[in-house]
């Protein structure tokens, strides 16, 4: 295989003699420069824009074209060739041109006179020219200046030929006439002298003389490739061909994380199936291939190989990059604690290589895993040098500015915006943090970068409880950013597009959003499992408020395998609340109080008056506590303590959630987690109600209210209106008591306002298809009804209950009355 | 000459026990030779051997015993450790194969001490390891049968070949001189003289050996340049043997002059071997000639298929000059051979002269997809590369061809040429040096120092290799032309005059020996009758004219200065003088400096042109320029006239010219009417008529 020509770069080189000769008609122009452009220039230059699938159809395009001669039928059949008889197009001209070269010497004179033909003169030569006394030479039409395009290209093909030894001439001729026999029939019929040695003029002259035998000359100089059955020909590429290919497959996969679409993968293996040279890059395809694959042992395998070939390569150790990607690849895989161990050698390699780029690359991925798994590294920072995660930071985005990273720059100051949320530091300092950023992501302009922004700009409105921002956001950078940025974040963006949606009962605009993914895309398997992870927390929530417990027990079961080394922590959490909500509705409040008290403990809470913390179990939460807390994220632990309140209200001993509940408040106040903070309200006011003290609870209600419809959390809004309706009634109770009978109409207006926050609460839970808060409603209104004495409309109202029993879970359940 | 049935049953019979007895040697080179050869024996045909076959006992000669019972009696003896050594031999492992038979102890023995001295440690017979003490200094040869003794001194000898190619430095690199040895020459050369004076001191009750050891003998002494002794065993090996083509071809190398070669012909068995060891050398010392071309004919009669003789007929028809017979003959060859490579070398060296480039694309294509690390593949790819003026690539396939095979005569040669090109003239003098002391009787490689050294003005020494080239080639105008011009730059007038006679008549020579030759049945390319007068080439006349000049011998000058100028017209003055132009101007520039059938290539390229004439070319003009001067000195204005207005409708060196012919108009003037003007040119035509007719 040679290293840069090609059959298929001689033709190009013919069609480029078109251009010079004036061969291309007008309309032909655009078409045919643009269709040479994008096989000579380096594919990845301008076409950023262009959706993924185009990019791979390029590359298709590029092995047909190394592969068979057809693909430059297609493209010039459709134009005529305007220095010919009419009739005749450029395809016919192509061939013309390609079977005039008949013979090596013939092939040897194509090279040497290609810059003759083709290049105009340099000043440079122009002057030697003058010096010598030659008259200049004439103007003859387009000549390719020396630096143009085409121009270079076509110097590069001299001179490559120029290097090439004998055999690997014959070896191109071979290539070339094995690239240009399938024309052989089309050619014929347009030129009836074309007999069956016309591939080699020297032969077709020779058989005046050799007879019979030219067959057997022809078999000694061309071997095995004249006879029908040459079962693996070399293909006709070079390895500049294989390699540029290589490259573009590898920086795809790379800049989108996504695999090798199958078919351009198969005619790929095609083409270099008979390569007896194979670029090393193709070991690093396959690691990435099999890595996306979640193949673990083969991506390993191809790993080590292709290091193995490429570790001393230009004089430089790669070791370090080495480890990098080994690091890399474990921690993927799950092996975090390897991973640690891999990614500090190659920190150390890199400092000891003064390698910056790897030694910053490797610093900054060891943060973000240190931020996951805090406890893979707590135990290191004393002893080693890194720091703690702060000063790391500060070092990391010092070092990235100097060095000009800009991507790292830009991920330092969104670790920073991101530390800073997650322990509940001032929003402002994030903020700052974020915008920062994105003035380097901006000015720079690192669109990689953008994703991770916005995913955690999104995270920054949710938890502000601005869900209007964080929808406008996501939606922005689905439609303007999503092409540019990695698969992955679109991924996350997408499913949490969905989550939204499910959380606004809209589960079947959550599905549509999830299945409208690109199904090629999810050949990798991280993705497709962190597809199918949303889509079933989407459906678990759906069952779960229907009340299709076996369903949801099923899908849980597959859920809770689930552990923090293959899915983010986030999710995890929502996973357990899940689970616990499951065994709520079960009835099940011993199992729901015990696991949640677990999940507490780990959080790393001390304040749960439960049982003092166990250790916890098995994977369900494998993360130790941290002695001073300060890298939990405060978010899980508001949710967990409301959850542990609801759980005991449900339990009829509300006033023992109190000091949790004022406990999530403050914290959710402290953070600035109002989406939390408005839920804490509500739990308080829950409490509160319990207490009897029902004025306090419904102020404190009517002014959370329209902040947490302004969260859109739906189903927390439905639990608001219910507490609200209950303080409600509770007033109204109070009013009677206290006498306040006789003004009828206040305790009217009461009763109307207390039936109003039932209906609210029940359109919210209606929305959320949760029948049992529905019909928890209802049974409310109709004890209100009948209370009133209102009978009719209290069997209106059993009525409906019936009806939502029935609909929504359509089984005799146990229901709650 | 047709064989006999029956003969060529015997030849075929002898062909085919000489493969045998040559592969059992590993003599793999004449095995193949003698199988080829065999191969081109047409099948008999199948009436008459079956009866024979059927008669005849199961064992063919070739497997049967060895008729000399004592030697057959110790093959059997040995016959495992000689099926041993032979599988080593085969493996390529020679040292070891040599061990089998003579351990290294044991020659060490035998050879490292004086035959003088008195404490011989080692024995002889079976117990050959054993310590029992030599009684004599005779009795110490072990005892072998000859088959084996010849294989093992053989691998010894390969062995050493290749220890020699180890150890030699690169091509022409600052430490390559060529004087590595193989130095297993000496103890095999002890051995065998040892075992050779072992044998005639008992003689009488020997048979007569088999022929082998007598070659490697042979073999050893030209190695160690003791040509004449070679000679002498290798006469007496292919007497005893002459089915072993490798012995032929040793003699083929000592043999340097014709002389010689008929001196020891009438001592060689009359065989037909003997008949194709002849045709061969006489191709190789470049001889040429009728009875040659009808010896190879009669071979190939016998023979004819045979890729060898088909080799030395086109190498026949390329030393005559015919080159498009050679190429035709070549072409052939090919067709029947496609993937040998032999003598492709000298095939491309025909395409280059004729400057077939597609053909030598191919052939180029051909031999490398054969087998591209081959000596022969090399030089054909070099002289490709050479004839696109890619000289440096041309050095390195020759290098690569040397690297393969330091003996490679042609890549020194060429690679010479190539330096030459490449203006780098002191490679080309080592290059051609090395050629030389491969083979002194490349006449092409002298030519080249000659040229080298012309170039760089050392005219004495460039005459000392011009002799040696023309001593080689003594019927090459070529060479003589060179010698002359020499002389000429060197002031010897008088020699270079005779030295470019002897060119001329050189030429003359060549032209009726082509036609001959050509005259055998195929080839339809040179056509032409023996009879026609010679064309002569008019630089060289225009070259004597101005040494007789210089001497002050203007009658002969001018002379000669009119046979050139008559050269213009040819015999048959016919116009086709444009295409005679084209081929000699074209071909002469790039290529006469390249390879010096490059000059062969004009003069053959523009045979069929300058049979009728030359036209007007850089030669004639200057005579006619000569003459027209000589006519204004001699008073003969209206000559010079005349002359003056040829010269300028030819459009050479018109204002001199011009001004010739005013001088001579005002001459003409001064004179009045000048009557004896066409009588004195008439005469001189006469004159030109008696001188050549008394020279021819």
């Amino acid at each position: 295989m040679l290293r840069y020509l090609s059959p298929s770069k001689i033709a190009l080189l013919a069609i480029i003699e078109f251009y010079i000769e004036g061969a291309l008609g007008n309309d032909a122009m655009i078409p045919i420069i643009d269709f040479l452009t994008a096989h000579l220039l380096d594919s990845s230059v301008g076409s950023s824009l262009a959706a993924p699938a185009d990019q791979w159809r390029r590359a298709e395009s590029a092995i047909r074209l190394a592969a068979s001669i057809h693909r430059f039928e297609e493209v010039l059949a459709a134009f005529p060739a305007v220095d010919r008889l009419p009739g005749r197009n450029l395809w016919d001209r192509l061939l013309e041109k390609l079977w005039a070269i008949d013979s090596l010497h013939a092939l040897h004179d194509f090279f040497d006179e290609l810059p003759s033909r083709c290049l105009a003169k340099t000043k440079k030569e122009l002057r030697e020219m003058a010096e010598r006394g030659e008259p200049p030479p004439p103007p003859q039409g387009v000549r390719l200046t020396v630096n143009s395009p085409f121009g270079s290209f076509v110097r590069k093909a001299h001179l490559e030929f120029a290097k090439l030894h004998f055999d690997h001439v014959a070896e191109l001729w071979k290539a070339f006439v094995r690239y240009r026999q399938p024309t052989a029939a089309y050619w014929r019929r347009r030129n009836p002298n074309h007999g069956r040695l016309s591939f080699d003029a020297v032969l077709e002259v020779g058989q005046g003389e050799w007879g019979s035998k030219t067959n057997d000359v022809a078999v000694a100089a061309y071997g095995r490739m004249l006879l029908a059955d040459d079962q693996d020909p070399a293909p006709p590429v070079s390895v500049d061909d294989v390699e540029s290919l290589l490259e573009f497959q590898i920086e795809q996969v790379q800049r989108y994380g996504t695999r090798v679409p199958q078919n351009v993968r198969n005619q790929f293996r095609q083409l270099i199936k008979n390569c007896r040279v194979t670029p090393n890059l193709s070991h690093y395809l396959n690691f990435t291939d099999s890595w996306r694959s979640g193949e673990f042992p083969s991506s390993f395998d191809d790993l080590h190989r292709y290091f193995d070939y490429t570790m001393q390569s230009r004089d430089r150790l790669f070791y370090q990059y080495a480890l990098l990607n080994l690091g890399i690849v474990q921690s993927d895989f799950g092996c975090h604690k390897e991973a640690v161990a891999t990614m500090l050698e190659a920190i150390a390699t890199a400092k000891e290589n003064r390698d910056t780029a790897c030694l910053n690359f490797a610093l900054n991925w060891f943060f973000q895993l240190s931020l996951a798994h805090p406890h893979l590294v707590h135990s290191l920072e004393d002893s080693s040098m890194l720091g703690s995660g702060r000063e790391l930071l500060a070092f990391l985005r010092t070092k990235a500015k100097e060095t000009g990273m800009w991507i790292l720059w830009s991920s330092a100051l969104l670790s920073e915006a991101k530390l800073a949320l997650l322990k509940g530091d001032s929003i402002s300092t994030a903020v700052e943090s974020m915008v920062r950023c994105y003035h380097v992501i901006a000015e720079k302009n690192v669109k990689s970068m953008i994703g991770p922004h916005h995913a955690l700009s999104i995270e920054l409105w949710d938890r502000l409880g601005i869900a209007a921002m964080s929808a406008i956001t996501n939606e922005v950078f689905l439609r303007c950013h999503a092409r540019t940025s990695v698969y992955d974040d679109r991924l996350r963006l997408t499913c949490r597009v969905a989550g939204a949606l499910a959380s606004r009962g809209r589960y079947d605009e959550a599905f549509a959003r999830l299945e409208a993914i690109d199904p090629d895309a999810l050949r990798s398997a991280r993705a497709e499992q962190y597809w199918r992870l949303c889509r079933a927390l989407v459906k678990l929530r759906r069952d779960l408020h229907r009340n299709d417990l076996d369903s949801a027990d099923a899908l849980l079961a597959q859920l809770l395998q689930h552990g923090p080394e293959d899915v983010e922590p986030g999710i995890v959490l929502l996973v357990h609340l899940l689970h616990v909500e499951a065994l709520a509705r079960r009835g099940d409040f011993a199992a729901a109080l015990a696991k949640v008290d677990d999940l507490l403990s780990a959080a790393g809470s001390r304040t749960t008056h439960a049982s003092p913390p166990e250790k916890p179990s098995g994977t369900a939460a494998s993360a130790t506590t941290t002695p001073t807390g300060a890298t939990t994220d405060t978010h899980a632990l508001v949710r967990l303590l409301l959850v542990k309140v609801q759980l005991l209200s449900a339990t009829g001993s509300p006033e023992r959630g109190f000091t949790l509940a004022m406990r999530a408040a403050s914290l959710a106040w402290r953070a600035r987690l109002l989406a939390l903070l408005w839920q804490s309200c509500g739990a308080l006011a829950g409490v509160l109600n319990s207490l009897g003290e029902f004025a306090a609870a419904e102020r404190l209600l009517v002014a959370a209210l329209p902040r947490c419809l302004e969260a859109e959390a739906v189903h927390d809004a439905g639990l608001l209106f219910s507490h609200l309706a209950d303080a409600r009634v509770g007033l109204v109770g109070a009013m009677r008591r206290d006498g306040y009978g006789r003004k009828g109409s206040e305790v009217g207006v009461m009763l109307a306002k207390a039936h109003a926050a039932l209906d609210r609460a029940m359109e919210c839970f209606a929305a959320m298809e949760d029948a049992g808060k529905q019909c928890e409603m209802l049974a409310k209104k109709a004890a209100l009804y009948r209370a009133e004495g209102d009978m009719v409309r209290a069997e209106q109202c059993a009525e409906r209950y019936l009806a939502v029993w029935q609909e929504e879970v359509g089984v005799v359940g146990r229901g709650g009355g | 000459m047709g064989l006999s049935a029956k003969d060529s049953l015997q030849l075929r019979e002898a062909l085919q026990t000489a493969v045998v007895k040559c592969s059992e040697r590993c003599l793999y080179q004449s095995a193949k030779w003698a199988a080829e050869l065999l191969d081109a024996l047409p099948e008999p045909d199948l009436d008459t051997p079956m009866a024979e076959d059927v008669a005849e006992p199961a064992v063919h000669p070739a497997f049967a015993p060895n008729p000399d019972p004592a030697e057959a009696a110790l093959e059997a003896r040995e016959l495992s450790r000689y099926l041993l050594a032979r599988s080593f031999f085969d493996c390529k492992e020679f040292e070891r194969c040599a061990a089998v038979f003579l351990p290294e102890p044991l020659l060490a023995s035998l050879l490292g001490t004086d035959p003088a001295d008195v404490a011989p440690p080692k024995a002889k017979g079976k117990a050959k390891a054993g310590a029992v003490p030599a009684v004599s200094s005779d009795d110490r040869l072990p005892e072998l049968s000859q088959k084996s003794l010849f294989l093992a001194l053989y691998a010894k000898i390969i062995a050493g070949e290749k220890h020699k190619d180890e150890e030699a430095e690169m091509i022409m690199g600052p430490h390559d001189s060529g004087a590595v040895v193989n130095k297993q020459l000496v103890v095999v050369s002890r051995f065998l003289a040892r075992w050779f004076a072992k044998r005639k001191a008992d003689d009488a009750d020997y048979p007569p050996t088999q022929g082998f050891l007598e070659y490697l003998y042979g073999m050893v002494l030209a190695k160690e340049k003791n040509d004449n002794l070679a000679l002498e065993y290798l006469m007496q090996s292919v007497h005893l043997f002459p089915w072993n083509w490798g012995a032929w071809q040793e003699m083929t190398n000592l043999i340097s002059r014709v002389e010689q070669l008929n001196k020891i012909a009438p001592h060689l068995p009359q065989n037909i071997m003997s008949f194709i060891f002849h045709a061969n050398a006489a191709v190789n010392l470049y001889q040429q000639g009728p009875d040659q071309a009808a010896s190879v004919n009669d071979l190939l009669s016998i023979f004819p298929t045979s890729s060898f003789l088909l080799t030395c007929k086109a190498l026949l028809c390329y030393h005559s000059k015919d080159l498009f017979a050679a190429e035709h003959e070549f072409n052939k060859v090919l067709a029947l051979h496609p993937f040998r490579l032999d003598a492709l070398d000298h095939y491309s060296n025909i395409l280059y002269v004729l400057n077939r480039r597609p053909k030598l694309a191919f052939l180029a294509h051909l031999c490398s997809n054969i087998d591209k690390f081959r000596p022969e593949s090399c030089v054909v790819i070099g002289n490709y590369y050479s004839l696109l003026s890619l000289h440096e690539k041309a050095v390195q396939y020759f290098r690569r061809a040397l690297i393969l095979d330091r003996s490679c005569l042609s890549a020194w040669t060429l690679m010479g040429h190539e330096y030459v090109e490449l203006k780098n003239t002191h490679a080309a003098i080592e290059s051609y040096r090395r050629a030389v002391d491969v083979n002194r009787r490349d006449y092409r490689a002298w030519y080249g120092l000659g040229q080298t050294y012309e170039v760089l003005e050392m005219h004495a020494y460039a005459l000392w290799y011009y002799k040696k080239a023309a001593g080689l080639r003594p019927w090459d105008a070529k060479m003589w032309q060179a010698v002359g011009s020499c002389l000429q730059k060197m002031g010897r007038d008088r020699d270079g005059i005779k030295a470019l006679k002897r060119a001329l008549l050189a030429d003359s020579y060549y032209d009726t020996a082509t036609a001959a030759a050509a005259a055998a049945p195929p080839s339809s390319f040179a056509g032409g009758g023996g009879d026609r007068t010679a064309q002569m080439d008019p630089e060289v006349l225009l070259q004597i004219a101005t040494m007789y000049d210089r001497l002050g011998e203007l009658d002969e000058a001018k002379a000669y200065m009119e046979l050139c100028l008559a050269q213009e017209e040819g015999i048959n003055a016919a116009a086709d003088d444009s295409a005679g132009r084209a081929a000699g101007g074209g071909l002469g520039e790039s290529v006469a400096v390249h390879d010096s059938p490059g000059s062969d290539a004009e003069a053959e390229a523009a045979d069929p042109a300058t049979r009728e004439g030359t036209g007007v070319t850089f030669a004639t003009s200057k005579a006619r320029m000569w003459l027209a001067r000589y006519a204004i000195q001699t008073r003969d204005y209206a000559t010079a006239n005349r002359l003056a207005m040829e010269l300028c409708q030819d459009g050479v060196e018109v204002e001199e010219a011009k001004a010739l012919m005013r001088q001579a108009r005002s001459g003409l003037a001064e004179l009045g009417s000048a009557p004896g003007g066409g009588a004195s040119s008439s005469v001189a035509g006469e004159d030109l008529h008696h001188r050549r007719q008394s020279r021819g």
